[in-house]
């Protein structure tokens, strides 16, 4: 599904990532660690497509990756940072809407963003705005609104960061599902549990930028 | 040096447009006591209003902590902020009034002693604008209160002008330079008197966690506003949504645009305040671009005006179209393209705005006896512009870099000037859109000339929006 092929970034003389290279198969989790600086961020960039490699290539579904296009859309959700949450929609407005967006049937986008809700532990938040969640509720649905549509292939920054350890086991609990049925996941992060309960592979970057 | 630059010229400008004819026409007609009542009122209401999120005792927040814990009384901590403020309104309201005053006696039209009387009775006016602020900061939701009686007493008194007399501000418009004169003078002052003795007691009852909480939005807002970042500057002192929260702003449907719509329409009820005075404010841009269609009327200073006050009546509809600037300049996160998005979120601020616009326009064309097409017309090219303008600004980002760089010449760096001008350039565009929708009739190249500079500039921001 994702075959990345001695990939690397230079900005202005800097080396920003070392060339890597890592495949990975549909229904699998590749866990993406290292120190500070290493480059972790920028791979999954390179991978979103809105960062060009300088050397190597990298495919997936065995196409070039571009951001723009159409079906590329359709087959990868990245979340790189909190996305942009409306001010005026309740958390599960604004779930709804994504879900809305996607699938042409309304029962059914219903439907998805009410089970993506329970599952991360916010049905009883769904009434409250962003700016009234605390936050780990606000990663929470930043990861919401990213689960809340369809995709194969799912990049994600540090998706533990701001939670304590019982909403991350929650948050592995639904990424694992998501890769059991398929999908297959990009994960950047520190920490050791989330790569323990995940990771199919684990890419070490270990040459600071 | 750069006030000097840009005060003088405005300032100029400012006479030049009192003492021009259409400017004289305007502040000699018979209606211009009352209109001055009116403003005052307006005045009022709005420092009452104004007090309840940045009143005239602020300081740095460090500064307010440390004197807030301290045991000195908050009149004497706090005595030099609300002197500075009481001194800048006291000054602009005096100094607006010598310009009006000044400009009927350069052309005879009122003597000297109503010219000063006018400025002293403006500098009352001035006090007491300053104290009612004061009130609105010490007690913002009688503020807000007090804020929509005065606006409501004011509206009765546009029905029944006689009871005009009765309000305090009635007493103003008699002392216009050609009023008809009588004891404003001594009951203003007496109602000045008694509320500047009310001071003390009223800044004692400043709570700690009001000063503090209006010093850190103000220290934000001024540092964004430093940065010309002007529109985070403003979304520190909006009203966060809190109404209708049960009730559901997405239904989805099979028909998508009307998903839209109900969304935009409930996010919007979701600051009532600011969906009033954004639809109040759209009303008073078709109100004006009828009466700049009114013979003797100065057309393109009240297009402009109509202008900047449709982009700001816009603020509170377009909420949507700020989000869906956000989501497509970040990763994809909807199911439908950029373009679409963006064109989905205008729908709901331009029906309001179409709807609001010609009832507005329909009413005050029959009030003033001037023909419906042409403000029309105007009204709709404006609305539509400054709807574009919205959509850019919301497009803009940050300060490009390369506007950092400076341009050395012989008059100096004009640097400065072109960020202030990037920072301001959806104000700008509007004011002159409204300008160009009133003159649409008399110089059309103008009207399309501004609106191929709108739409030019949406599409370069749009083209780099990632």
């Amino acid at each position: 599904m994702i075959m990345v092929d001695h990939v690397g970034v230079i900005s202005s003389g800097t080396t920003l990532l070392s060339p890597v290279s890592i495949a990975a198969s549909r229904g699998e989790a590749v866990v993406v660690r290292g120190r500070n600086g290493t480059g972790k961020s920028t791979l999954l960039r390179v991978l979103a497509g809105v960062r060009k490699p300088s050397t190597g290539t990298v495919r997936i579904n065995g196409t070039v990756v571009a951001e723009r296009d159409r079906s590329f859309r359709r087959l990868v959700s990245t979340m790189i940072g909190l996305p942009p949450m409306a001010s005026d929609l309740t958390v599960r407005d604004h779930v709804t809407l994504v879900a809305t967006t996607w699938f042409d049937d309304p029962a059914v986008a219903v439907d998805i963003a009410e089970s993506v809700l329970e599952e991360l532990g916010l049905g009883e938040l769904g009434e409250r705005f962003a700016h009234e969640l605390s936050s780990g509720q606000t990663q929470l649905f930043g990861l919401a609104l990213m689960l809340a549509r369809p995709f194969e292939v799912l990049i994600l920054d540090e998706p533990e960061q701001r939670l304590d350890p019982e909403h991350i086991e929650c948050v592995i609990r639904v990424l694992r599902s998501r890769r059991d049925r398929g999908a297959t996941l990009v994960v950047a992060t520190h920490s050791v549990v989330l790569t323990e309960a995940l990771a199919d592979h684990v890419l070490e970057l270990e040459t600071a930028a | 040096m750069l006030a000097l630059v840009t005060m003088i010229p405005v300032g100029r400008a400012v006479w030049l447009s009192a003492a021009s004819p259409e400017g004289l026409a305007l502040l000699s007609d018979a209606m211009a006591p009352r209109a001055t009542s009116l403003v005052v009122a307006a005045l009022w209401a709005g420092a009452l209003l104004v007090g309840s999120t940045r009143g005239p005792v602020v300081l740095p927040p460090l500064l307010t902590h440390a004197l807030a814990v301290s045991d000195l009384p908050r009149f004497e901590a706090f005595r030099s902020p609300l002197l500075r403020s009481g001194v800048i309104v006291t000054t602009v309201c005096a100094v607006a009034a010598g310009v009006i005053a000044t400009s009927l006696a350069s052309h005879g039209l009122a003597d000297m002693a109503g010219v000063a009387r006018f400025i002293l009775i403006s500098a009352i006016v001035g006090a007491i604008s300053t104290v009612l602020w004061l009130v609105g900061q010490v007690f913002p939701r009688t503020g807000v209160g007090g804020a929509f009686g005065i606006v409501t007493i004011g509206w009765i008194g546009t029905l029944a002008p006689s009871a005009i007399d009765y309000a305090p501000w009635g007493w103003v418009g008699p002392a216009y330079p050609t009023g008809e004169g009588g004891p404003s003078f001594v009951a203003l002052a007496a109602l000045a008197l008694s509320m500047v003795a009310l001071v003390p007691a009223l800044m004692n009852r400043l709570g700690f966690v009001a000063l503090t909480a209006q010093a850190a939005r103000w220290d934000s807002a001024t540092a964004h506003a430093t940065g010309l970042d002007f529109s985070s500057a403003m979304t520190t002192y909006q009203t966060r949504p809190h109404a209708a929260r049960n009730i559901r702003a997405v239904r989805p449907s099979t028909h998508l645009p009307w998903t839209f719509v109900v969304r935009d329409a409930i996010g919007a009820l979701r600051t009532p305040g600011r969906l009033i005075v954004g639809v109040l404010a759209l009303v008073a841009a078709g109100t004006l671009v009828v009466m700049a269609f009114a013979p003797g009327m100065p057309g393109w200073l009240l297009g402009c005006v109509a202008g900047l006050i449709a982009f700001a009546g816009l603020g509170p509809l377009t909420e949507g179209v700020r989000h869906a600037a956000s989501a497509v300049a970040d990763f994809p996160l909807y199911g439908i393209g950029d373009e679409r998005l963006i064109a989905q979120h205008t729908l709901f601020p331009l029906a309001v705005t179409v709807i609001v616009t010609v009832g507005a326009v329909a009413v005050c064309s029959a009030i003033m006896g001037v023909g419906i097409g042409a403000p029309l017309v105007g009204a709709l090219a404006l609305g539509l512009m400054t709807m574009i303008a919205r959509v850019n600004n919301a497009l803009k980002g940050g300060l490009p870099t390369v506007l950092l760089t400076p341009m050395p010449t012989a008059a100096g760096d004009p640097m400065a000037a072109v960020r202030i001008l990037w920072a301001l350039d959806a104000l700008i565009l509007s004011a002159f859109a409204g300008a160009s929708a009133v003159l649409l009739f008399e110089a059309p190249i103008f009207g399309m000339s501004i609106g191929a500079a709108v739409i030019a500039i949406g599409i370069s921001r749009w083209r780099s929006r990632r």
